[in-house]
């Protein structure tokens, strides 16, 4: 039975976590405890630690950790066949973000399955098309090349504060429509949200989101204006305005997908370019090939995963899975399987072009893709056209915090002035 | 507006306006149109958007544009010398009129 959007109730799906917890289907030799975003192996090097999981795990294993007991996929052709067959893999219930069961909401569109979700997505696809975010090429060059004049004459910068975590907000803050002056508190709201050890601290944050969406849903309502936040408020699908639940889930659901991720991605990537000059000599020297260099980097610096629940009794590769069972797809591990990417670890921009899973795949791909290559792509070119050899800060430590948007905490960068 | 034709595999067809500078993959999505999905949105990533182009309309819009579209059709096993991903085929007014089958299945 397919949820009702306009009237949310929180899932009846139990959530299993810990080794106490442990469903009697799931074979004993299947069951690990890998500390997938959460154990010292991981979080001295995640890409490293996702990469070796396909030598050292079988392709379908259930994880057990105290944050919600999952089926992990590793398999590039599995994740693809999870992701894209929702009537065994359902979103609903499948978004871990805490919410209060007495004002409950749907994040919308990533828990609604087809058909419904395509209504979802056509009110804000075209904002977000490779044309709708081309009209912003010159305010995200300007934005970054701002950003850059701000520190280049220092020869020093902590990369993800100057630059990785401000890029990304401005950008869509403007397309959403909300003022500038709030970039910081949105980002540390998310960061409790994605990346706080406890579930108290995310219940916090998303309080804070709740107050601050539900104020600005109210002003666009009172003043529309061309920003995603009023074209959300303002939708009317087939005649029918959405409810109140439905526009809040929406804007939140942005709003948690938006600010966080392209920061992360892009902190990946300086790291690794801070400490490979000949490859950001080589990014240069192949202008022309700017895309592929984008799709490879977002290949080897994918930060998150994508969680269902499984909705009818399911077998893959002789694994037994029971409806109301959780699965995580390893995103970044799918990325580095060795027989869809050879060498899956090297940065090579000449790879065949094939399906990545940095925006995941199926109808819940990310609508913000076209948006976070076009950022990528401009961080790129501004940055190497100001400063084309840079290093990562001697002595400095790299530290990964636990979190389900997985990057480098700081990322203290140097160059010659 | 040109109009594009879209028969499914089951020779259903659906005659839809697309506008000029939109891909014939959005024309699909927007107009309800099953048998593309188009999952990526148009970044040349997916390969969920295969069409044929119809023998008429070959020397128009027949020919892959790009080393990504080719390496994707070769990567879903497409050997049909006229398979294109429409979201790289973008509706001028020459190609009012067009005419693209559809697999029978994307993935």
């Amino acid at each position: 039975m397919p949820i009702d959007a306009a009237h949310p109730v929180p899932p009846v799906f139990p959530r299993f976590a810990g080794p106490d917890q442990i469903p009697p289907h799931v074979p004993k030799e299947l069951v690990r405890s890998v500390g997938l975003t959460t154990g010292p192996e991981f979080l001295a090097s995640p890409h490293d630690f996702m990469a070796k999981l396909h030598e050292t795990q079988p392709p379908i294993f259930y994880d057990v950790n105290p944050y919600g007991n999952a089926w992990l996929f590793l398999k590039h052709e599995d994740a693809l066949f999870a992701l894209r067959h929702w009537e065994y893999f359902s979103n609903e219930g499948a978004t871990p973000f805490p919410r209060d069961p007495n004002d409950y909401f749907y994040f919308i569109p990533i828990e609604i399955d087809p058909p419904h979700h395509r209504k979802y997505r056509n009110i804000v696809d075209p904002l977000f098309s490779p044309k709708g975010v081309l009209k912003l090429e010159s305010l995200i060059r300007q934005r970054a090349s701002d950003l850059i004049d701000g520190f280049i004459d220092k020869g020093e910068c902590e990369f993800t504060t100057a630059f990785g975590r401000p890029l990304p907000v401005s950008v869509f803050l403007d397309i959403m429509g909300l003022p500038q002056d709030m970039r910081d508190t949105f980002v540390s709201w998310a960061i409790d949200l994605l990346h706080a050890p406890d579930r108290a601290t995310m219940g916090r944050a998303m309080q804070n989101i709740v107050a601050y969406i539900k104020q600005a849903i109210a002003e666009k309502k009172a003043h529309p204006d061309e920003g995603v936040v009023s074209r959300i408020a303002h939708a009317a699908p087939d005649g029918q305005p959405l409810s109140d639940k439905e526009v809040f889930g929406f804007v939140v659901f942005l709003f948690i997908g938006g600010l966080d991720t392209v920061f992360a991605t892009l902190n990946n990537m300086w790291l690794w370019l801070a400490q490979n000059p000949e490859r950001c000599k080589e990014i240069i020297d192949r202008p022309d090939d700017i895309d592929k260099v984008v799709e490879e980097l977002l290949r080897r610096w994918s930060v998150t995963f994508s969680g269902r629940v499984i909705a009818q009794d399911i077998e893959m590769r002789g694994v037994k899975m029971k409806k109301g069972d959780r699965i995580t797809c390893v995103l970044p591990a799918c990325n580095f399987d060795p027989e869809v990417f050879p060498n899956p670890l090297e940065v090579d921009f000449d790879r065949p072009r094939k399906t990545i899973m940095a925006f995941t795949v199926g109808v819940h791909s990310c609508m913000g893709a076209h948006l976070a290559r076009l950022e990528v792509k401009i961080a790129l070119q501004e940055w190497l056209k100001r400063i084309p050899e840079f290093s990562v800060k001697p002595g400095a430590p790299i530290i990964y915090r636990p979190g389900g948007v997985v990057g480098p905490e700081y990322v203290p960068l140097v160059w010659k002035k | 507006m040109p109009k594009v034709t879209y028969i499914e595999a089951s020779g259903e067809q659906h005659v839809v306006d697309v506008a000029v500078d939109e891909s014939v993959m959005r024309g699909a999505l927007y107009n309800d149109v099953p048998g593309i999905i188009g999952e990526c949105g148009g970044a040349c990533s997916c390969a969920t958007c295969r069409c044929y182009v119809d023998d008429a309309w070959a020397a128009k819009a027949g020919t892959p544009e790009s080393d990504a579209e080719r390496e994707l059709l070769e990567g879903a096993d497409e050997t049909k010398p006229n398979a294109r991903l429409s979201c790289q085929i973008t509706m001028t007014s020459e190609l009012d009129g067009l005419v693209v089958r559809l697999p029978e299945k994307q993935f």
